[in-house]
């Protein structure tokens, strides 16, 4: 039911608009270094001493990670008044809370591209690099992520406590706990590199197979019931059944990360086993987007009205991709690799490069831009948000670049597979034969092309949100 | 010196492709199962192309079985992969009963 948090004029909403803006502008940096980073593999001088291989990953991967966090905070914001019927409980702290995580990413990024290196000592840890891939930012931002997502957290609770309990809203509440609590494991070092590896993989796998996808989840969840209509109860229902398949095969598919690491050969049998099970719940999350679809258009169709059922078609094609793109990325692409026998060729190469890059897009990006466009319709006051030239160019260009860079990232792997593993046993003059074969060059190549063509749909994307408001085309 | 033991089955270099493809195919075939399943059951696409859906599931059963042969997967490894395609096969019935009922039960 409408109220007057729900719609133009609550604060909650007005924070997600701010996480969503900033979510972009860190988008773009992602995609920014990402290029950078493209380039240097083609022509390795580029920028070299100024912003290194090195510096450029870790640029593009943490920015990844962080607009992510950033439009699901945004996420959770908007939906709480809509799913609790409240204005979110200490908006006015959460607000403050963003800008000082705004601050601190500033600063960590600025950091990172201006220090880079410390002196390799506690001050590095603390100032500059904690030095773990994907979470590298340094301690004090660290503490500062751990204050900013206990407020959020905080505000999610007081809120779902205080106003209606969906089921959306308990899955997130408990989801959420989970996900700050996690980050912690990835904040001690230990002497031994295999326990510091075991726990950094804590936060890596267990945010994204197990919470992160719980999270989308429970957006789908929201989505649906917000776009298409579909039934409360069944959608609810249904996200509890992924909550128990996502967790029931992604905690102990933690196993297919610890093969290498020097664990224990029992992780061999676990690994593969929860590994197998895994792409299970993405296909039935697929089910549950075309289940709902078909049922509430052949209801509309039954009752004789021939209009589509979704009232913001770019948003709900997001949506579709993501479902599609999470069984695609997640599943296809991880299951090429996940179990021991062939693992053993495949960890390292840019198999694993493809991997991140068609899953990271297709299970995340994906519902974290069909929120955006939620969003955007919200704050606008749009009855039904329809495709304009500018959204079918955004998801052209952008799916078509990923799925180009993932081909070529996937064409490269196959050929360090063979080469630097297969026949040349995983040696170091293996590692560099692999890297100069033309197949490998090549698939570089269409990779940066693949690259540049994801940032032009970048840019459509961006455009098309911001002239939202304005466009005539929208039913309002 | 004593050579080193080797404990892993090697995979043959020709092997690497079909292992590749075979198991892309697996979610391939197995998500045109699905699919095709659940679109016939929510009357998207016609009741007569559900018998295609099974031979999708029987193709996607079958990739599984040869990806782990050219993989020489341990026992263990073969349980788990033929628990994956029965759950494969059961799932879009499950899935479908629970969300039917729960149709049902608000709707009726």
């Amino acid at each position: 039911m409408a109220n007057k948090f729900t719609g133009i004029g609550s604060e909650s909403k007005q924070l997600a608009t701010w996480y969503f803006t900033f979510a972009a502008i860190l988008f773009g940096a992602q995609l920014l270094f990402g290029l950078v980073a493209a380039i240097q593999y083609v022509m390795p001088g580029f920028l070299f001493e100024v912003v290194d291989f090195n510096v450029a990953r870790m640029i593009h991967i943490n920015a990844l990670v962080v607009w992510m966090v950033f439009a699901m905070f945004g996420s959770v914001y908007y939906l709480l008044p809509d799913e609790t019927g409240i204005e979110t409980i200490g908006i006015k702290i959460g607000k403050l809370l963003y800008w000082i995580f705004v601050a601190a990413i500033v600063v960590v990024v600025l950091v990172y591209l201006l220090v880079q290196v410390g002196p390799a000592t506690e001050t590095t840890i603390w100032f500059i690099n904690e030095g773990r891939e994907y979470i590298e930012a340094p301690r004090w931002a660290d503490w500062g992520i751990v204050v900013v997502a206990l407020g959020f957290v905080a505000n999610l609770w007081l809120t779902g406590m205080k106003g209606n309990r969906s089921g959306i809203v308990t899955v997130l509440m408990a989801d959420m706990i989970a996900f700050a609590g996690l980050y912690l494991a990835g904040m001690f070092f230990t002497d031994s590199i295999v326990m510091d590896q075991y726990w950094w993989w804590w936060v890596i796998h267990l945010w994204v197979e197990a919470t992160w996808e719980v999270f989308v989840g429970a957006i789908a969840a929201y989505g649906l019931i917000t776009m298409i209509g579909a039934s409360r109860k069944v959608v609810e229902m249904w996200l509890w059944i992924e909550v128990a398949m996502l967790f029931g095969s992604g905690i102990l598919g933690i196993g297919h990360h610890y093969f290498w690491i020097g664990t224990p050969e029992y992780w061999w049998e676990i690994g593969a086993l929860f590994s197998a099970l895994e792409p299970l719940p993405l296909v039935a999350m697929f089910i549950h987007v075309m289940y709902d679809w078909g049922k509430q258009q052949g209801k509309q169709n039954a009752s004789g009205e021939s209009v589509s059922v979704i009232n913001n078609k770019p948003a709900f094609l997001w949506f579709w991709m993501n479902a599609f793109g999470n069984f695609l990325g997640a599943g296809i692409w991880g299951f090429f690799h996940t179990l021991p026998q062939v693992n053993l060729y495949t960890h390292g190469t840019q198999f694993t490069s493809a991997h991140g890059h068609l899953a990271f897009f297709g299970a995340y990006a994906t519902i974290l831009i069909g929120m955006m466009y939620i969003a955007v319709q919200g704050k606008n006051g749009i009855k039904i948000l329809k495709h304009t030239k500018s959204s079918i160019w955004a998801v052209s260009m952008i799916v078509g670049g990923v799925m180009g860079m993932t081909i070529a990232l996937t064409i490269a792997g196959y050929v360090q597979v063979l080469v630097s593993r297969a026949q040349m046993g995983a040696t170091w003059a293996g590692y560099f034969d692999g890297q100069q074969g033309v197949w490998f060059a090549q698939a570089m190549d269409w990779r940066l092309l693949m690259g540049v063509i994801t940032f032009l749909g970048f840019v459509f994307l961006v455009k098309d949100l911001l002239s939202t408001g304005k466009n005539p085309v929208h039913e309002r | 010196m004593v050579d080193p033991v080797m404990i892993r089955p090697e995979i043959a270099l020709d092997d690497f492709l079909p292992i590749f493809v075979s198991s892309a195919l697996v979610l391939v075939f197995g998500g045109l199962y699905v699919g095709i399943y659940t679109a016939v059951k929510v009357k998207l696409i016609n009741k007569w192309t559900m018998p295609l859906g099974y031979v999708f599931w029987m193709l996607t059963a079958y990739c599984l079985y040869l990806m782990g042969s050219l993989m020489h997967v341990g026992d263990f490894t073969a349980k788990a992969l033929v628990v994956a395609a029965v759950g494969i096969l059961l799932l879009p019935h499950a899935v479908y009963y629970m969300q039917d009922q729960v149709h049902q039960q608000n709707e009726h």
